[in-house]
């Protein structure tokens, strides 16, 4: 179809004028890509198809949704009635609504899992180093974004979540209480503090769009890694990106959206994971829930910021587990980047995924003792995986890398 | 199995794809163009009662109703007497564009001059029918009172501010004016002797 | 190959941790099953009644409007019984009870939360509602007041006397009262989420072609992935 439509005259018009022939042969029809791509390699265009998800829907819903924590009859405010209007009177806005507040967890999974892929398949090593530090700035702004958008519909755990994490901020020397009250714009979360996160958080997916762009671009100038994580030269190992893996995209987006919009419309709460009951409840200044917990995207870190007893050192922690990401390409000195040839680095990433999670399921859980020590190992592991990585091409016996493939 | 096999069955799958993502692409589209409809509650609010007692004679009041202003005008023995002699200079002297939901009271001359289910009570949309401005209600006859707002043999009624169209006591438009119809007559109905319910 | 397995095992197992782990959540008594199906017409009207006649003498549900008693198929009241219901209150306004908040906070000790959300904003739902109401007891310890203990309520203490007089009830009424708590249960999990029956029969559709749309797609990717040659 695409050739079909380069042969028009109407192309040939704008191509005069752009040179889209030029971009489309080079980056999609003649973009090489290596034919031993497996299924995991098909998180990129879901986190895109995510985005763009989420900012369509977001858009719509900005048609109805109002940021004011004024109070209204019942204990409820401008806010909270602006959602349930959504949810009850606009046509098809629970399904907008819906798609929105499910789409934020998929688009988390979905990131969280293309970055399982670069971590196991050593994708974030030369040359791609800058292309993984991209990806880690926007996953920080998705998480921001996340984070702003969470305070939105006003509700406790909206509220409270929010009041939390302002106050971790709190933390900093000196600067802490100017910053909280930066962030806050008043002495608790409030009214001002709804309006420059709605302002925020549609902000961010614009800065979003602009870094995709960047991710995408650098990724086409250093070409996608691949399972066995050698370099690819030979014209026989590459096909082009269109229509093999255009094609494979779409199977996969399909198949996700199946997934997506069973738990749109069957199961939309994911058992309180998705959108949890606190929610539910209008958010109210004088009474605390009994369990708060972020939500499942953000409770790794929450589990690092929960296992310092000085809240100075569990901020630092909280900060220095995601920054360290930035670090990982210098981090990881190995000249092998698959773990299928690195026996020792495919043991401890597989533990370091699991840590991962055990450390969301700690975070998410109402703290005991006993969670209270796994979740300061399971943090020792997430450091110690980092800090192990210089130091693993001294004793770890790489196996032979093929030739080809 | 052949290649032209494998052919055919690669073309009608390429189709069978383009066909169902196009469905879907359609598909998408409708809940959030339909989102930008007016909201169930916007449209339960489309009903405004009125109790046209309330206006005095010769008074007109601007009511709200579906957040677009209304005139409710309360037209005296002499205001109606106004609304005859000048049916060469109107556009639509009898009313002729009316739409449906008009039709099944509009039915007589004398209804299709006043424009009204009671003739002392004109309702009408306050919207020019040229690009909405609201106009302005300007009932005596001749310049006396408006100067050269309105025209020598003015017969009194409504001038639109913005591009000076011109309506009489009937909101019927006179020849000559950038607004191509008269002033809307909505739907509306007597719930009792005094209240209207419109839309 | 192996590995990707791997992954996706691993994966696999830690969604499924995540969401019994929810299940378990939640404190009190282990809740009674309430019996409730919003797609019956016949349920949902009875647990109107029960709400408006019990419940509304001091909760609202500003949320569930009495136009959207007429106009949600599930409930599909007319008019005049709508009138009936409402009296002077604009059919635009919510079911608000009588008892303003104040009122309410002065005799009860705390103001009576709305329940147009009750049902999704409590763990166990509707179960939850329907254990409350048929779960005053008296209370063992003897501490707390006849009518203000509930085990199914955190902390055991509710400020809600027995709406339904469940409490030392004649044997006779049970049944009759458990309806009217399972029918209550049911009204109340509808308007938490009116849309919720129209959203289970368009997500059918939808899945269902999402599903042939995959079937479709799988196909031609296989198809077409033939020229590549391993």
């Amino acid at each position: 179809m695409i050739e079909k439509m380069m042969k028009t005259q109407l192309f040939a018009w704008v191509d005069r004028r752009t040179g889209a022939e030029a971009i489309i042969k080079s980056q999609l029809t003649e973009y090489p890509a290596p034919k031993n791509l497996n299924y995991m390699w098909n998180f990129g265009s879901l986190a895109l198809l995510m985005l763009v998800l989420q900012i369509v829907t977001g858009i719509f819903l900005v048609m109805y949704y109002k940021p004011s924590a004024e109070a209204t009859f019942g204990g409820f405010t401008v806010a909270f009635d602006s959602v349930e209007r959504i949810m009850r009177d606009v046509n098809f806005g629970w399904l907008i609504r819906y798609m929105h507040a499910v789409g934020a967890s998929m688009f988390f999974l979905v990131v969280y899992l293309h970055m399982g892929r670069g971590f196991y398949y050593g994708s974030f090593k030369e040359p791609r180093e800058l292309l993984w530090i991209i990806g880690v700035v926007i996953l920080l702004i998705m998480q921001g974004a996340a984070f702003f958008g969470y305070l939105l519909p006003w509700g406790q755990m909206s509220f409270w979540g929010a009041t939390v994490i302002t106050n971790l901020f709190g933390a900093i020397p000196v600067l802490g209480e100017y910053v909280t009250q930066i962030l806050v714009g008043g002495f608790a979360i409030g009214d001002p503090t709804l309006n420059r996160f709605f302002s925020l958080h549609y902000l961010f997916p614009l800065l979003l769009v602009a870094i995709v762009g960047g991710h995408v671009h650098a990724l086409h100038v250093v070409h996608s890694n691949n399972p066995e994580g050698i370099d690819l030269h030979k014209p026989e190992q590459m096909i082009p990106f269109h229509p093999y893996y255009t094609i494979k995209d779409a199977f996969g987006v399909a198949f996700f959206l199946t997934i997506y919009a069973y738990i749109v419309f069957f199961n939309p709460q994911f058992a309180g994971y998705f959108i949890e009951v606190d929610n539910y409840v209008p958010a109210n200044n004088l009474s605390t829930p009994a369990h708060i917990a972020p939500v499942w995207y953000l409770t790794p870190w929450y589990t690092i910021l929960r296992s310092f007893e000085s809240k100075l050192i569990g901020v630092l922690a909280m900060g220095g587990s995601l920054a360290i990401l930035f670090l990982l390409p210098f981090l990881c000195r190995s000249a092998v980047r698959s773990a299928r040839y690195r026996p020792v680095y495919r043991i401890m990433v597989i533990m370091f995924f699991v840590d991962v999670i055990v450390l969301g399921y700690c975070g998410h859980s109402a703290p005991t003792p006993t969670l209270k020590i796994v979740g300061q190992l399971s943090t020792a592991y997430y450091f110690l995986f980092f800090a192990a990585l210089p130091f693993l091409p001294k004793f770890e016996k790489t196996k032979p890398v093929p030739e080809g493939i | 199995m052949t290649d032209q096999a494998n052919q055919s069955r690669r073309n009608f799958l390429y189709v069978a794809a383009g066909g169902l993502g196009a469905v879907a692409a359609g598909a998408t589209v409708v809940p959030f163009i339909g989102s930008m409809l007016p909201a169930a509650d916007t449209l339960a609010a489309s009903k405004t009662e009125f109790n046209v007692s309330t206006v005095e004679a010769g008074q007109l009041v601007t009511i709200q109703w579906q957040g677009k202003p209304v005139f409710v005008l309360n037209r005296t023995a002499e205001l109606l007497k106004q609304v005859d002699g000048h049916d060469d200079i109107l556009k639509d002297a009898e009313s002729k564009a009316i739409d449906e939901v008009q039709a099944e009271w509009m039915d007589t001359p004398e209804k299709r001059k006043f424009r009204s289910i009671k003739p002392e009570y004109l309702i009408v949309v306050a919207s020019c029918t040229h690009l909405g401005c609201i106009p302005l209600f300007k009932p005596t006859p001749g310049r006396k009172d408006w100067g050269n707002s309105v025209p020598e043999d003015w017969y009194g009624g409504w001038h639109c501010p913005c591009h000076g169209s011109l309506y009489d006591l009937s909101a019927r438009v006179a020849k000559g004016s950038p607004a191509p119809t008269n002033l809307h007559v909505m739907k509306y109905e007597y719930k009792s002797d005094t209240t209207v319910v419109i839309g | 190959m192996k590995t990707t397995n791997t992954l996706m095992a691993i994966l696999a197992i830690a969604v499924m941790g995540f969401s019994t782990s929810a299940m378990a959540s939640g404190g009190g008594a282990a809740l009674k099953h309430a019996e409730i199906d919003v797609t019956n017409q016949e349920q949902l009207r009875r647990g109107l009644t029960v709400f408006v006649d019990v419940c509304m003498g001091c909760h609202s549900a500003k949320y569930m409007t009495y136009r959207g008693l007429m106009a949600y198929p599930e409930l599909a009241l007319t008019r005049e019984e709508v009138d009936d219901l409402r009296g002077d209150k604009s059919l635009m306004s919510g079911m608000i009870s009588d008892m303003s908040p104040e009122d309410a906070t002065e005799s009860y000790g705390k103001s009576p939360p709305d329940l147009s959300l009750i049902v999704p904003g409590r763990r166990g739902g509707a179960d939850y509602i329907y254990s409350l109401m048929v779960g005053f007891e008296h209370d063992p310890d003897g501490k707390i007041p006849d009518g203000n203990y509930n085990p199914f309520y955190p902390g055991g203490r509710i400020a809600m006397p027995d709406p339904l007089s469940w409490l030392d009830h004649d044997a006779a009424d049970t049944a009759e009262l458990e309806q009217q708590a399972h029918d209550v249960s049911a009204f109340l999990a509808f308007i938490g989420d009116p849309h919720q029956n129209e959203r289970r029969a368009i997500g059918c559709w939808v899945v269902g072609f999402l599903v042939l749309l995959t079937l479709v797609l799988w196909r031609l990717k296989v198809e077409v992935w033939k020229d590549v040659k391993h």
